[in-house]
């Protein structure tokens, strides 16, 4: 999730140590409401976030990473389209406004429903719905306007 | 792309194949400093009011508190996630054979303790025990009995059995123990105070002194345990029953170190048998144990334990997990491990007695009872083992089934 949220994906690492290591400093005064992997969702997503605003601050580059590999090929062709689909995916993922892009990583990649992502964002349901639907439509538009061009 | 359902497709597929970064990079990352983090943590819960003797080594009871769980499920999740079970124990074990006794200081809920402990000649389990609180209380074995001084009250709590101590030693055998349990998880990484590379092994049972798991710190220059952590639940959450920061290792001690000295008027009261709320559901399944129907309980629980026994010396596991049913909280390979011990002089390979009760109590599901059994073990030595029974009536027909040990067995030749 945290490799889906961010732009420099080296920052991985240092997302999920900063969010595991205050999770555990908070033990102590730690009140749990809802689901444990909601909760911490919420937290890999405000991590990444802050570290975005602050990598675009700082004029940082956007993705760094050699795109992942097609798992399943049927062959050299196939596999240089899939490459230059999630190469436009990593692009468009990019573009979404930070919300859109939290709603459709939290609720298709971590499978959280929309209520949990309302009740953790203190938002309505309808937002988190619309949310989701927009960034959604608008990684449609963002791929075939780049494979109509 | 043609609706929204087709990008959603494209989209999970995509999210799903991201790059990850590799488990072992993270682990070395994150875990020692979440650890760290977790162990400097100050829990709200209320300092534990349970005397020493059932917090250390073989804690009995523990309740989870919400947010207690969250930490354990996070951190077993992360483990789970990210470990590859790589490293090898031989090392540890190698280091670990020379000694026979320990000295070690830890935390408690409720305060600090320091822990003198001496094995059996095999290495096998504890037999003394000294346990000294910060507070004054302290608590002793001797003799196949256990004792509690509680100086407030000027009395001494006892029951007859071996209630605290290692039931195996840490040592070989209880490394070969963790290293079998299923769910046993190593984690390497650095301590993040010294920068001095550690291992952690963490594992986690029901057994018969209820849920427990464990973490043992091995520092990797020297191959020994530096630090252990017991909970008195299967998550590692919450503060834990005991905590220790300091371990020497010696070959021996002195008997002089076990001896105990109390007022000459303390009161002496004895402990009531009892069995751990968490394991009563695991003994309460009408298919298990034997009936009862026209047997005295005298009759009844030799019957049971007779069938145990018989079932452990014919390694026979279907057996024992039927008359004993907190052994299907084990895998298959820790129960040969650590109950059948075929490769083992320690493994019991005749029963000589099987004596009157000797203490009886309740569980929520019906009366319980000692029965001390005398066996003979491979290595050609007796060994006193008290077993309890647990008397059942489900549908109106009744039953009983063996909980397990109580306490460690007591070499008596």
């Amino acid at each position: 999730m945290a490799a889906a949220l961010l732009n420099d994906r080296s920052g991985v690492e240092d997302v999920l140590h900063d969010v595991f290591v205050d999770f555990a400093q908070s033990v102590g005064g730690f009140e749990l409401r809802g689901s444990l992997k909601g909760y911490l969702a919420i937290c890999v997503a405000n991590r990444a976030r802050d570290r975005n605003r602050t990598a675009h601050r700082r004029g940082a580059a956007g993705l760094d990473e050699t795109p992942a590999p097609p798992t399943d090929t049927a062959g050299p062709e196939q596999a240089a389209k899939s490459r230059e689909l999630v190469a436009r995916l990593d692009a468009a993922m990019a573009e979404l406004p930070d919300e859109q892009r939290e709603a459709v990583v939290l609720h298709v990649q971590s499978r959280l429903p929309f209520r949990e992502i309302a009740r953790l964002r203190e938002i309505s349901i309808n937002t988190a719905m619309s949310r989701y639907r927009y960034g959604l439509d608008k990684l449609r538009s963002i791929l075939n306007g780049e494979l109509e061009s | 792309m043609n609706d929204m359902r087709n990008t959603r497709r494209v989209v999970q597929s995509y999210l799903e194949n991201l790059p990850m970064p590799g488990a072992e990079q993270v682990d070395a990352r994150v875990l020692p400093d979440a650890l760290t983090a977790m162990h400097k943590a100050k829990p709200q819960t209320a300092p534990s009011s349970r005397p020493i003797w059932r917090t250390i080594m073989m804690s009995k009871t523990g309740r989870l508190t919400a947010a207690a769980l969250v930490v354990g499920v996070t951190l077993l999740a992360l483990f789970d996630r990210f470990t590859q079970p790589a490293w090898a124990l031989s090392d540890a074990i190698e280091a670990l054979k020379d000694f026979r006794a320990l000295y070690m200081v830890g935390a408690f809920p409720g305060g600090t303790a320091e822990v003198w402990i001496r094995a059996n000649e095999d290495k096998t389990h504890s037999t003394d025990v000294v346990v000294r609180g910060s507070q004054g209380a302290v608590t002793w074995t001797k003799d196949g009995s256990t004792y509690h001084f509680e100086p407030a009250q000027n009395t001494v709590y006892f029951e007859n059995a071996l209630t605290v101590g290692a039931s195996q030693w840490l040592g070989p055998e209880l490394l070969e123990m963790f290293s079998a349990a299923e769910n046993a998880q190593i984690v390497r990484g650095k301590d993040p105070a010294t920068g001095r590379d550690r291992v952690l092994l963490m594992c986690s049972l029901i057994d018969v002194h209820g849920a427990q798991s464990w973490v043992i710190e091995f520092d990797k220059a020297s191959r020994l345990p530096v630090a252990v952590k017991q909970w008195p639940n299967l998550y590692r959450s919450g503060p834990p029953s005991f905590d220790t920061f300091k371990i020497l290792y010696y070959e021996d001690l002195p008997d002089d170190v076990f001896n105990v000295s109390i007022p000459n008027d303390a009161k002496y009261v004895e402990k009531p048998l009892a069995i751990p709320e968490e394991t009563v559901a695991g003994l309460s399944d009408p298919r298990d144990g034997i009936p009862t129907e026209g047997l005295t309980q005298q009759e009844a629980a030799e019957k049971a334990v007779r069938i145990l026994y018989q079932a452990t010396i014919e390694q026979d596991l279907r057996q024992l997990k039927s008359i004993c049913p907190l052994c299907r909280n084990w895998g298959d390979e820790f129960l040969r491990r650590i109950v059948l011990k075929p490769d083992k002089d320690d493994r019991i390979v005749e029963v000589l007695e099987l004596r009157p009760i000797s203490k009886t109590g309740h569980s929520p599901l019906g009366p319980i009872a000692a029965v001390p059994t005398v066996v003979r073990l491979k290595n050609g030595k007796k060994a006193e083992v008290k077993m309890i029974v647990q008397f059942r009536n489900i549908g109106g027909q009744s039953s009983c089934v063996v909980h397990g040990p109580y306490g460690l067995p007591h070499e008596i030749e």
